[in-house]
C-alpha cells in the first residue's frame, strides 16, 4: 500500500482525473472531498461491501415463487432532491 | 419512441416467450454493485406478479433481479436522490425517475427490500444507476415487505 502524507489542503491525484483533498481533520475523523468523473463510482467501503453482498443475495437463477404483498397502499412521489433545481 | 425499430428477442423462463422492445431496455452503464459488467437489462411485468418486476440480464437470460417500487409499499420510504446522481442521470424533475429497490427472497416465504440502494432510472432515456442515498442512514439493505398471509 503506498502511504503518503498530506496536510489539510493538499492532493493527491489518482491516474489523472481523480483528485482526493484533505478538507479537514477533527480528532480521528478526515474529511475528504472527490473530484471523478461521473463514470467512476466513489462510495464508502462499508457501504459499497453491504449493497454488493446484498445483489448477490438478491441475484435469482430460474423461476421461484413470488411472496403475496397485502393491496392498496398509496402511491407516494419521490422527495425533490437536494439540490431542489432542475439540472 | 419508436418500437419498430430495434426489437430484441431475449430468452427467458420467466415469460412465455419474451419480445423485448428497445424501450424496455434498461442501461446502467455502472451496472450494479459486485455485477458492475452487466449493463443491459429488461425490465418485465407480469401482470399477475405486481408489484414486483424483473431486471432480467439481457446476455444471460437465466439470470434476473426481482425488483418493486418501494415508493408505491412504504408510505414514509422518502429516497433522496444524490445531486450528482440527479445529474448523471439526467434527471430534471422528481417525476423523470422510476425507482425500484432489489428484493431478496429469503426461506419460508419472506422477503425484502433494499430501501438504500435503490434502483434509479431515467423514465425517458431508460439509464440507471444503483445509488446510495443521501438519507441512506435512515433506511435498511434489508427491510422486510408486508406479506399477506
Amino acid at each position: 500500500m503506498l502511504i503518503l502524507s498530506r496536510k489539510t489542503n493538499e492532493s493527491i491525484v489518482i491516474d489523472g482525473r481523480i483528485t482526493v483533498k484533505i478538507v479537514r481533520v477533527e480528532g480521528d475523523v478526515v474529511k475528504l472531498g472527490v473530484e471523478a468523473p461521473a463514470d467512476v463510482p466513489v462510495h464508502r467501503q462499508e457501504v459499497y461491501e453491504e449493497i454488493q453482498r446484498n445483489n448477490k443475495e438478491a441475484l435469482t437463477q430460474g423461476r421461484p415463487a413470488l411472496p403475496r404483498l397485502p393491496e392498496g397502499k398509496p402511491k407516494k412521489h419521490l422527495k425533490q432532491p437536494a439540490t431542489g433545481t432542475p439540472v | 419512441m419508436n418500437t419498430c425499430e430495434t426489437i430484441e428477442s431475449v430468452e427467458t423462463n420467466r415469460l412465455e416467450a419474451v419480445t423485448v422492445a428497445n424501450e424496455n431496455i434498461v442501461h446502467l452503464p455502472l451496472g450494479l454493485l459486485g455485477f458492475e459488467s452487466i449493463k443491459r437489462y429488461a425490465l418485465l411485468q407480469n401482470t399477475n406478479e405486481t408489484p414486483f418486476r424483473w431486471l432480467q440480464v439481457i446476455d444471460q437470460p437465466d439470470l434476473a433481479f426481482l425488483v418493486l417500487p418501494a415508493l408505491e409499499i412504504f408510505p414514509d420510504y422518502e429516497p433522496d436522490v444524490p445531486a450528482e446522481d440527479v445529474k448523471f442521470l439526467g434527471l430534471n424533475h422528481p417525476d423523470d425517475a422510476l425507482v425500484f429497490n432489489i428484493v431478496t427472497l429469503a426461506a419460508k416465504g419472506s422477503a425484502t427490500a433494499n430501501l438504500k440502494g435503490p434502483i434509479v432510472i431515467n423514465r425517458f432515456t431508460l439509464k440507471g444507476k444503483q445509488v446510495v442515498l443521501a438519507n441512506a442512514a435512515r433506511y435498511s439493505i434489508q427491510h422486510p415487505l408486508p406479506l399477506s398471509r
